[in-house]
C-alpha cells in the first residue's frame, strides 16, 4: 500500500444552502424536522454530496463582502482574455468569434505525436548567391522534431514560411485546392442569377463567374456539405415563406434567427401569434438533389477503396483513436490527418455568485502570471496542517494500528494580522460504519497575528520571541510526550499546536455483534474503497476583530460593531482531517 | 574534485584500440574508453567529454561521422549471449545523445538516438531509425529502416526521404565540434 499523506479538506458552505431539497416530496412534519437537523447534524465526509463540497484550502476564495469561503462551485468565471498557449497571441473576442477557438496564425500540433510543429524549407537555404533563381512553389512544409512527421507526408506544401493557417484551410490532403465558402458562394450566386435571368444572358452569367467551375457530382468534405445544406435550405425557407414570424422578408433569417428561435420557443410554450401563419403556409420543401446542394451519396466504392488501402498500409497505415479523436474530420488513415492548430486557452476572472464583487482577476496580458486582484482563502483562514506527534521510524509502516490511541499534531497557522480565536469541535466518533474515537485535547486557543517577524524579534530585544513555545527533542524523550488536555501543544508567533488523539477501529468485516456499530450491523456490506481512511469531521470556528469596513451592515450577519470601530468577526466552517489509513487485521 | 581525491588502486588496463585515422578522428580527454575488448573508431567521429565505453565483454565498432555524446554508454554491460560476440556496431553518421544507453548488436546508418533512450542487448537498428529521448528499445528488437520509436513506445514509419539533408547537418556539427573539443587521442592509442 502507498504512503498516505495527512490531507485537510474545507467544505464550502454553498452546499448547505441546497441540501434541504430532498425532503420537498415527504409529508410536512418530517421535511420541517429534517431542515432543523441539517443545522445541528455531524457533517458527514463520506456522504455521496460531500464530494462536491470539500476542498483543499488552496483551492478555496474568500469573498471580503460576503465573509464567506467561495468554492469553484459558487464562483463565476469570466473569460478576460484568449489566447494562444504557443505563441503566447492574444486572440481578440472578435476573431474568436467568427474563426473558432484555435489559433490562426501558425501554430500547429502534429496530429502523430502532439508536439508543436515547426515551418521548415523542403530545399536548404542555397548559401551565398544564388538565391533569387531557386524560388519555386511549394518551398515550405511544417515539421515534427519529435517523431519526424511533416507535412510532406500527407502532401501539403506552403508557398510561404508565415500565415500557414490561411494557406492550409486552401490545400486538400494531397496538395488538391479545396474550394472556399466564399468560392461556393460565388458559384452559388451565379447559377441563381442564370436561372432567374433566362439562358439568353447565359454568357454574361460565364464571365462573372471566375471562380472554379464547380461539378455536381464532386465529393465534398463535411465543411463544404454543411455550408451547402445550410445555404440550400436557407434558400428553401425563404422561398416557402417570403415573410418570416416576424415580418421580415429574406433568407438572411435561417432558423439562428431571432424570430425562428421565438417561434420554435412558441412550439413549446403553446404560442399564439406565430404559429397559425406558419401552419397554414404549410411549406412545400424540395430536397437537395446533388453536391451543389449538399447532397452525397454513399458511394460504396469508396469502402471497397479503404479496405484496398488496409491491405496495402497495414496497421501502420492507420490512426489511433487519440489520433482521431483530436481531428475535425473523420480520419480513419494516416494520410487523412491534418496539422492540429493550437486550441486557444483564456485567462478568467471570478466573481462571487452572491454579491457579484470580483474575487480574482489575472492581469489581461498574457505574458505576466500576476493577478490584479486575488482573494484566495490561504490569506483569510488558518491553515491546518497534520503530522504525527510521535514520529514514526523509517522502517515503520504508516498505518494505524486498530484499538490502539494515537496522537497528531494539528496546527493552525494564522495568515491574519489581527489575533484570532479558534475553537474546534468534532463529534465523539467519526460517522460511518467504522468509528473512530476523538478526542482533541485543547478545543480552544488563541493564535498570534501574523506580522513581521523582525518586528516581533527587535521588540523582544534578543530575549527570544514571547509566548514561543516549543519542545524540544529532549523533553520529547523524557516521557514528556503525554500531552495535558487544555495545553495548546506547541506555539509560535503565528501558530499553535494542539493534540488530538484517535482511537481507531477494527475494520474486521468478520467482527462479533457486540462489537459492531449501529450502521455496520445494518449494512453487513463489503469494505468500500478507502473506508478504512480515518477521516474525522471537525467544526472550525474562527473569531478574531477587524477594522470596521466602510459599507457595513449591509448584509453582514457575522459582525458585531464595536465603539472604536473595530467589529468582531467570525467565520465557522467544516473541515476533514484525514489522519490515515487503518492496518488490516 | 577529482585533484583532490586520488584512487590509489592502479588505473584499469587501456582497452586495445584501432584507430582508422588519427588526423580526423576527436577523442575527449575525459571520455573514457575501458574495458579488454577491441574498440575500433573511425576517421571523422567525434566522442565527448565523460562518453564511456565499455568493451569489457565485447568489442565495440563505431564508423565514420558519428558523434557520441556526453554520458552516453556504449557496450554491452553484461556477458554477451551467443551470437553476440562482435559486440556493438555502430554504422555511419550516427548521432548518440547525451545520457543513451546502446547494447545493440548493430545500429545502422544516420540512426539518432536521442537523449536518455536505452537499446537494449542484442537490438538490431536498421537504418535512419530515430528512437525519440527517453524511449526503450527492447532485448532482440529489431526495428526496420526508417522506424521512428517515439512516446510511450509507439512506433512510425517516417518516409519523407531527407537523410542527405540530414548527413549535410550531421558532416556541419561534426566540423563544429571538431573546433570546440580539444582532442587527446594519444591517451587512447593502445595498439595490440
Amino acid at each position: 500500500m502507498a504512503n498516505f499523506t495527512p490531507y485537510t479538506y474545507f467544505q464550502c458552505p454553498c452546499a448547505d444552502s441546497v441540501l434541504p431539497t430532498r425532503n420537498i416530496s415527504s409529508d410536512s412534519p418530517s421535511a420541517a424536522s429534517g431542515t432543523s437537523d441539517q443545522d445541528e447534524r455531524t457533517f458527514d465526509p463520506r456522504a455521496p454530496r460531500s464530494n462536491y463540497s470539500l476542498y483543499p484550502l488552496e483551492h478555496l476564495l474568500y469573498c471580503e463582502d460576503c465573509h464567506q469561503i467561495r468554492c469553484p462551485r459558487c464562483v463565476l468565471d469570466e473569460i478576460v482574455t484568449h489566447y494562444c498557449p504557443n505563441c503566447l497571441f492574444e486572440v481578440p473576442n472578435s476573431i474568436v468569434k467568427s474563426e473558432g477557438t484555435r489559433c490562426t496564425r501558425s501554430c500547429f500540433q502534429c496530429p502523430i505525436c502532439i508536439a508543436p510543429l515547426s515551418v521548415s524549407a523542403v530545399e536548404p537555404q542555397p548559401e551565398g548567391h544564388g538565391v533569387a533563381d531557386t524560388a519555386h512553389v511549394g518551398q515550405y512544409v511544417l515539421n515534427c522534431a519529435y517523431c519526424l512527421w511533416s507535412s510532406k507526408d500527407i502532401g501539403v506544401y506552403f508557398d510561404k514560411p508565415n500565415a500557414i493557417s490561411a494557406q492550409l484551410a486552401r490545400i486538400k490532403n494531397g496538395g488538391g485546392q479545396v474550394i472556399t465558402p466564399r468560392d461556393r458562394r460565388k458559384d452559388r450566386e451565379g447559377r441563381t442569377r442564370e436561372a432567374s435571368m433566362g439562358p439568353s444572358l447565359d454568357d454574361d452569367g460565364v464571365q462573372e463567374d471566375d471562380g472554379p467551375k464547380l461539378d455536381p457530382n464532386e465529393v465534398l468534405d463535411p465543411e463544404g456539405q454543411f455550408s451547402n445544406l445550410k445555404s440550400f435550405y436557407q434558400s428553401q425557407i425563404a422561398e416557402a415563406s417570403p415573410t418570416s414570424a416576424l415580418g421580415f422578408t429574406g433568407g438572411d433569417y435561417g432558423y439562428g434567427s431571432p424570430g425562428a428561435l421565438s417561434r420554435i420557443m412558441g412550439i413549446y410554450t403553446g404560442g399564439t401569434f406565430a404559429d397559425k401563419k406558419v401552419k397554414s403556409k404549410k411549406a412545400n420543401f424540395r430536397e437537395a438533389r446533388d453536391a451543389l446542394e449538399g447532397l452525397q451519396i454513399v458511394d460504396l466504392a469508396s469502402d471497397a477503396d479503404a479496405i484496398k488501402k488496409l491491405q496495402e498500409n497495414r496497421w501502420q497505415g492507420t490512426t489511433s483513436l487519440e489520433q482521431r479523436a483530436e481531428q475535425l474530420s473523420e480520419a480513419p488513415f494516416v494520410s487523412d490527418l491534418r496539422p492540429l492548430a493550437y486550441v486557444l486557452r483564456t485567462k478568467r476572472s471570478k466573481r462571487c455568485k452572491t454579491c457579484r464583487h470580483i474575487l480574482s482577476k489575472p492581469e489581461s496580458k498574457v505574458q505576466t502570471t500576476r493577478f490584479r486582484i486575488r482573494l484566495v482563502a490561504l490569506n483569510y483562514i488558518p491553515a491546518i496542517t497534520i503530522r504525527p506527534l510521535q514520529p514514526l521510524a523509517p522502517t515503520q509502516r504508516s498505518l494505524l494500528t486498530p484499538r490502539k490511541a494515537v496522537q497528531f499534531l494539528l496546527t493552525f497557522k494564522n495568515p491574519l494580522f489581527e489575533n484570532v480565536k479558534v475553537s474546534i469541535a468534532t463529534p465523539a466518533h467519526t460517522p460511518g460504519r467504522f468509528k473512530s474515537k476523538v478526542t482533541v485535547l485543547c478545543p480552544q486557543f488563541e493564535v498570534g497575528a501574523n506580522t513581521d517577524a523582525w518586528e516581533e524579534a527587535l521588540r523582544e530585544g534578543g530575549k527570544g520571541a514571547g509566548g514561543e513555545k516549543r519542545r524540544t527533542k529532549a523533553e520529547a524523550h523524557e516521557g514528556q510526550n503525554q500531552a495535558e488536555a487544555g495545553q495548546v501543544w506547541e506555539q509560535g508567533r503565528n501558530w499553535v499546536s494542539v493534540v488530538v488523539e484517535v482511537i481507531p477501529p477494527s475494520i474486521r468485516m468478520d467482527a462479533p455483534d457486540f462489537v459492531k456499530t449501529e450502521e455496520h450491523k445494518n449494512d453487513e456490506g463489503p469494505l468500500r474503497e478507502d473506508e478504512d481512511v480515518v477521516e474525522i469531521p471537525a467544526f472550525v470556528r474562527v473569531e478574531w476583530e477587524a477594522d470596521a469596513a466602510q459599507d457595513d451592515d449591509t448584509g453582514n450577519l457575522a459582525s458585531m460593531r464595536e465603539k472604536d470601530g473595530r467589529e468582531k468577526r467570525e467565520l465557522a466552517y467544516w473541515c476533514v482531517l484525514g489522519l490515515g489509513r487503518i492496518a488490516r487485521e | 574534485m577529482s585533484s583532490k581525491r586520488h584512487s590509489t588502486a592502479p588505473p584499469p588496463p587501456k582497452p586495445p584500440t584501432q584507430f582508422s585515422s588519427t588526423s580526423s578522428l576527436i577523442i575527449a580527454d575525459a571520455a573514457s574508453l575501458i574495458g579488454t575488448h577491441l574498440i575500433s573508431l573511425s576517421s571523422n567521429t567525434i566522442i565527448h567529454p565523460r562518453t564511456k565505453l565499455i568493451s569489457t565483454y565485447a568489442p565495440i565498432t563505431v564508423g565514420s561521422n558519428c558523434i557520441l555524446s556526453e554520458r552516453a554508454t556504449i557496450g554491452l554491460q553484461s556477458e554477451p549471449s551467443e551470437g553476440l560476440s562482435q559486440g556493438v556496431v555502430i554504422a555511419d553518421y550516427v548521432v548518440v545523445e547525451v545520457g543513451a544507453r546502446v547494447e545493440a548488436k548493430s545500429v545502422g546508418e544516420g540512426c539518432i538516438i536521442e537523449v536518455n533512450s536505452k537499446i537494449g542487448k542484442g537490438a538490431v537498428l536498421g537504418k535512419h531509425c530515430k528512437i525519440g529521448p527517453m524511449c526503450v528499445v527492447a532485448e532482440n528488437e529489431e526495428l526496420a529502416d526508417y522506424t521512428v520509436v517515439y512516446g510511450n513506445g509507439m512506433q512510425r514509419v517516417d518516409r519523407s526521404g531527407v537523410e542527405h539533408l540530414k548527413f549535410k547537418m550531421i558532416a556541419r556539427q561534426v566540423d563544429v565540434l571538431r573546433k570546440l573539443i580539444p582532442g587527446n587521442l594519444p591517451k587512447f592509442i593502445n595498439r595490440t
